[in-house]
């Protein structure tokens, strides 16, 4: 009853908030938080509980929501980011237009991913995988200009994904005369390798297309860009997840672990393609981002990189590798929506969020820039970090697993990210400020309110990842895993326990040498600007800002591997269709004569066709 | 009850229609509203009474087969239901909408349109569907052209020629049916048809050159692929409430007229894949069509082309759920549709265009309208909460459940139409609430449109999340198609 | 056998008119040769030689020799149509002229793609 409880208001909320912004922005403001807040304090609640409710009888199917450890995570994630974003989005979109709209696409989108997690049969997984769907559509084109055609990417996609899915849940009911999750998870092993395995690619481009695993990725870069900033954190934290909570839902429920690895088309394992895939994703992207020079741009394209890993990690087949994907997934959601959220914070106050004519704002905006630099550290993945657990065990898994190759792939992946990461804090906060933003004031309060918390989450999970081991390592277990030996500090293991403790001493002892180094070295010195770096001649003083073209040599290097031709193949595809659309409407030539013809004509093909050919 | 009434009213009002105009111009056009009210509520009334048993009334107290017959059931009383209420909402909506132009003559046309298309799909008779048919067209003729500007009048008489000669072949087919077998009556034609042919593996040729000749007349009402030609033009110059009625009933007539053939009559279901293929063609041109449209008449009138190839697809699927699935994607089609040309006829009159680019930003000017809009393209993509979904989810399910390749290879294909459908829409909607305004005043959609709107989209949705009930009537309508000697038996006794 | 050929003989010219002509009037004109063929088709349909009417107008008629009424009804239902058509069709012709100046449908193709 709670579940149906929650999501009336999920979704009850949405459209009352829309109604009372036709009163008074205000009242809608305050009652968009109170409602997500309330969903917030009612799925904390329904922690650890297992409750199964029909709900409803969509034709004669029954239509079931459940909770359980998965769903909850994911619940628990969903709505906290929601309400950040909200908080967020108060400063952020104050003024702009067709705010009833946002808000009530906002709570939508989250009334529907909540109901995603909480479905407990394929059915109204499906509808509302479709809700969230249109409703992000047209949550993205809300800003107009570049959006609109970055929208349409999306949804174009995401419809295609979507009728990919359709098909696998329809070929499973005609299979198993049932929807329910459950019942299709215990009888499948009945059914033939074929069949999981069309199963298995029918819904991997339905989950592939929302989580942007690299051939399906065309619509991120360009949504997570041109959506509304606080929007796009949710884009990125959380409704790209979706797809993984997909896979998750196909690889472990639905599939199960010994099918899983038993897939395999001409000897090679489906798994292992997949975790390629997840490779490519992260190595590609990673590179591509490296080189934006519009800063969501570059956390979009890193988004992509993100979830490389937690295809990856989710995708091996050990305990610790699914535990290091759903820890990433975990910290991705709580970093990335910290970075958007920085940057969302920069482009307010500086009305910009082009890397070039951005810098030295660390002073201006102090907490944003620590909150920035927290999430940098936490997307490369120093220790201390929570960023640091998850990409550890990804490591550690495919070490064990002796996957060495994707191993690889992933380090570099990580310097990558090491550049970008860099890259978005030196432009922004480092170097010289612009003489435009000399005025720039803090961020306000509304925005630096979820900042500080994401900041405080990082570090926190960071230095004590047991916290959300515990609840990863139940997951795991309810999932089909062996248990992990969990404790506060991280996980106890035979074959290399991770110990934050340990680590933060040789941190420490580290930093010591450093600093020691530093005092027993030489006294810097200060060197005035317009010293003599110029030979004399004075140059104005934004010409100081020698922070456009980062990495410009290995750009050069890499460049030809890094044109997006998989979107370019898309694109080309969709400019196929546009000039057949030209050439089959010249079949309706206006003139009557031609179309009588036709008729005619066809009457005559009808009687040829039976006496002729002796059809039917 | 007696379902003469349903045929009857209709037509007594649509030629009081003059008499009332001599008393009161105003008085005209609340007359067609209230027609079709009364007949959507004695439908909707009828309806438990049908699903028990149908209904046959005799024309004039000939005993069958001599006489002109009515056979109202299931199948008669979804669409004679359809029918009426899309006709009660649109002239609904025609109230403030028709203003130019001579108000008697388009409101009493209007009326002899929707008479035609009732007594087409009630009546037991070939002959009689015929006359019908003819009703319906040439009222549709007159009124493609009731604008009587350039491109209407244009479109009118393309559409009249190729009506003229669809119309010729329905009556050589007639004649030759009659001509083989002495009797117009389609239960005694159909029971005749069986005991001659009914162990035949193939179709003997000359049961074939009628059936060709009967599938082409109505297939060009029905707008079938080659013979289609007539529809974009004549949907897109007419008033917005005609291509409202003429996308959403009058072309699922001649579905309905040819459906009633080769299901009932010939009994034909060897020919159901090629007629499959043919839905599927049709699909694939209306909607590769449409997605390059900039006319957004156009666009709404390519796209009833497609649906209606997929109606037609899901039907020839053949099987009771796929039936099923195809009535209910004409039930969505025709509110959707209805919706969707309604919602764009005031975004037209406002705007003084038919341009795509013209409805920049008018979603906040006409936020009524332009809702109306989304709803009823989301619709027809078949998002899940609305009823297109509820459609194509059947569709999809009993193609796939026929278990053929070809049906299978043929769902792939409708899927991937259903993204080119998805293309096209969506940009429409992002033109209208996503682009800069060109800066015009604007006024919004008066009071009795937005009711209408309202009307259909509770429909829509409706139907969408609580589709069982419905589900139920059209399963009797899919059960009516299927068992030919119940028809026989429950007609000749 | 001569009234069927003679039928479908105008049904073809008909058509081949609508196929062909690209003056409006002509394709009228093809449209009822169209409708007169379909006529007279029908009435072959039920014609027997030297049948009498369908009446029993003095007593000892034989029923065997006397013409199908049905195609007669039919063929006056379907003269009304064709009637109806053709008006409509003349109207029209009239409206496109003043508005294109020119009957020539291969010329008038302002609706097309």
């Amino acid at each position: 009853m709670i579940i149906n409880i929650l999501l009336i208001i999920a979704f009850g909320g949405a459209f009352l908030v829309y109604l009372a912004g036709k009163i008074s922005g205000k009242l809608r403001n305050i009652l968009s938080i109170i409602i997500s807040l309330v969903i917030l304090t009612l799925i904390v609640m329904l922690q650890g509980k297992e409750i199964e409710v029909n709900y409803f009888h969509f034709f004669n199917f029954p239509l079931m929501f459940r909770i359980n450890v998965l769903s909850w995570f994911f619940a628990l994630l969903i709505s906290f980011l929601t309400t950040l974003s909200l908080i967020f989005s108060l400063n952020y979109m104050k003024g702009k237009e067709n705010l009833d709209f946002y808000y009530l696409m906002l709570l939508l989108v989250n009334a529907s991913m909540l109901a995603i997690v909480l479905s407990g049969d394929l059915l109204s997984f499906y509808i509302f995988w479709e809700t969230m769907s249109w409703s992000t559509f047209l949550l993205i084109s809300y800003n107009k200009g570049k959006a609109i055609n970055a929208a349409l990417k999306y949804i174009i996609m995401s419809i295609a994904g979507s009728l990919a899915m359709l098909l696998a849940i329809i070929l499973i009911y005609i299979k198993f005369q049932s929807f329910d999750i459950l019942f299709i998870s215990t009888h499948i092993n009945m059914s033939s390798q074929n069949f999981a395995i069309l199963i298995f690619l029918l819904l991997s481009i339905g989950f592939g297309v929302k989580s942007a695993i690299v051939p399906l990725h065309a619509w991120l870069p360009d949504a997570h860009a041109e959506a509304p900033s606080p929007f796009s954190a949710i884009l990125s934290g959380i409704l790209i997840k979706m797809g993984i909570y997909g896979f998750l839902l196909l690889f472990y429920v639905i599939l199960g672990l010994k099918i899983l690895l038993s897939l395999n088309i001409w000897g090679i394992k489906l798994n292992y393609i997949f975790a390629l895939l997840g490779a490519i994703s992260v190595l590609v992207p990673s590179m591509i981002a490296i080189f934006q020079t519009d800063a969501k741009r570059v956390l979009a394209w890193s988004s992509i990189g993100q979830i490389g890993y937690i295809a990856i990690g989710i995708t091996i087949g050990s305990s610790i590798g699914t535990a290091g994907g759903l820890f990433h997934l975990f910290s991705h959601t709580i970093f990335k929506a910290l970075l958007f959220f920085s940057i969302a914070a920069v482009e307010y106050r500086t009305g910009t969020r082009d890397l070039n004519k951005l810098g030295g704002l660390m002073k201006k905006m102090p907490i944003v820039f620590i909150g920035c630099l927290i999430s940098v550290l936490g997307l490369i993945g120093i220790p201390l970090t929570n960023g640091f657990v998850s990409k550890w065990l990804i490591y550690k898994a495919l070490f064990l697993n002796q996957n060495y190759f994707l191993l690889f792939i992933a380090l570099i992946s990580t310097w990558a990210a090491i550049l970008y990461g860099f890259k978005i804090l030196h432009h922004i906060f480092l170097g010289q400020l612009s003489q435009e933003h000399i005025k720039v004031k803090k961020a306000p309060l509304g925005m630096q309110i979820p900042i500080m918390i994401l900041s405080f989450l990082v570090l926190l999970f960071g230095i004590f990842p047991g916290l959300a081991l515990k609840t990863i390592n139940k997951l795991i277990v309810n999932i089909g895993f062996k248990s992990l030996s969990v404790n506060l500090f991280g996980i106890v293991s035979e074959t290399g326990p991770l110990n934050i403790i340990n680590i933060f001493a040789g941190l420490m002892a580290i930093l010591l040498l450093i600093i020691i180094v530093f005092k027993l070295g030489k006294k810097k010195t200060n060197i005035k600007q317009d010293d003599n770096y110029a030979a004399g001649s004075y140059i104005p003083i934004d010409k100081y800002h020698f922070t456009s073209n980062f990495y410009a040599p290995l750009f050069g290097i890499i460049k030809p591997l890094l044109i997006d031709h998989i979107d370019n193949f898309y694109l080309w595809v969709a400019n196929r269709i546009r000039s057949l659309s030209d050439k089959v409407r010249k079949i309706y030539c206006g003139n009557v004569n031609v179309y009588v013809i036709y008729i005619i004509g066809f009457a005559a093909l009808l009687i040829i066709l039976k006496i002729g050919l002796k059809l039917w | 009850m007696n379902p003469v009434y349903l045929i009857i009213i209709p037509l007594l009002s649509a030629f009081s229609i003059p008499l009332f105009g001599l008393i009161s111009k105003k008085l005209v056009k609340f007359i067609p509203p209230l027609a079709m009210l009364f007949n959507a509520v004695y439908a909707i009334l009828l309806i438990p009474q049908i699903l028990k048993k149908p209904i046959v009334v005799l024309m004039g107290g000939y005993s069958l087969p001599f006489g002109i017959n009515l056979f109202v059931g299931p199948l008669g009383i979804i669409f004679t239901g359809v029918i009426a209420i899309i006709g009660f909402i649109v002239s609904f909506y025609a109230i403030n909408y028709i203003k130019e132009g001579d108000k008697e003559k388009y409101h009493m046309l209007y009326l002899l349109l929707l008479t035609g298309a009732t007594g087409a799909v009630l009546t037991g008779d070939i002959f009689n569907l015929f006359v019908f048919c003819e009703i319906l067209c040439i009222s549709s003729f007159a009124l493609v052209a009731d604008l009587g500007d350039k491109r209407s009048i244009e479109s009118s008489v393309k559409y009249l020629i190729q009506g003229s000669v669809g119309s010729g072949f329905m009556l050589l087919g007639i004649g030759l049916l009659y001509g083989q077998f002495g009797t117009l009556n389609m239960a005694h034609l159909a029971q005749i048809i069986t005991e001659k042919y009914g162990a035949a593996q193939s179709i003997p040729i000359d049961l074939f050159i009628p059936f060709v000749f009967v599938i082409i007349g109505f297939g060009i009402e029905g707008s079938i692929f080659p013979l289609n030609a007539w529809l974009p033009d004549a949907h897109s110059s007419a008033p917005s409430t005609i291509s409202a009625v003429l996308s959403g009933l009058a072309i699922e007539i001649g579905l309905y007229a040819i459906i009633r053939f080769v299901f009932t009559i010939f009994g034909i279901t060897s020919i159901l894949p090629a007629l499959a293929i043919l839905g599927l063609i049709t699909l694939v041109i209306g909607e590769i069509t449409a997605f390059a449209q900039a006319n957004i008449k156009r666009m709404l009138a390519y796209s009833s082309i497609g649906q209606l190839g997929l109606i037609f697809f899901a039907i020839s699927i053949g099987t009771s759920e796929a039936i099923t699935g195809g009535l209910f994607q004409f039930l969505t089609h025709a509110f959707s549709k209805a919706l969707l040309f309604l919602s764009v006829g005031y975004m037209i009159y406002r705007t003084k265009s038919m341009e795509i680019s013209s409805f920049k930003g008018i979603g906040k000017k006409m936020p009524f309208a332009s809702l109306a809009f989304l709803i009823g393209s989301f619709s027809l993509v078949g998002l899940p909460l609305f009823m297109g979904f509820s459609s194509k989810f059947i569709i999809v399910k009993s193609a796939i459940l026929k278990n053929s390749t070809l049906f299978n290879i043929l769902i792939m294909v409708v899927l991937l139409c259903t993204i080119i459908e998805g293309a096209y829409f969506f940009k429409v909607i992002q033109t209208i609430y996503f682009k800069k305004s060109n800066n015009i005043e604007i006024k919004k959609a008066p009071a009795t449109a937005v009711i209408a709107f309202f009307i259909l989209i509770i429909i829509i949705i409706g139907l969408g999340i609580y589709p069982n009930e419905v589900f139920k009537i059209l399963q009797c309508g899919a059960t009516e198609l299927l068992d030919k000697s119940q028809y026989i038996r429950s007609v000749l006794g | 056998m001569v009234y069927y050929i003679g039928a479908f003989g105008l049904i073809i010219i008909g058509l081949y008119v609508l196929m062909v002509k690209r003056n409006l009037i002509k394709m009228i004109i093809g449209i009822s040769l169209i409708n007169t063929g379909l006529n007279l088709f029908l009435i072959s349909v039920g014609f027997i030689k030297l049948g009498t009417a369908p009446i029993f107008s003095k007593p000892g008629l034989n029923p065997k020799i006397m013409v199908d009424p049905l195609p007669q009804a039919m063929v006056l239902t379907a003269i009304v149509i064709s009637v109806a058509t053709l008006a409509m069709a003349l109207a029209l012709a009239i409206r496109l002229y003043e508005h294109h100046g020119t009957l020539d449908m291969g010329k008038i193709k302002d609706q097309k793609w």
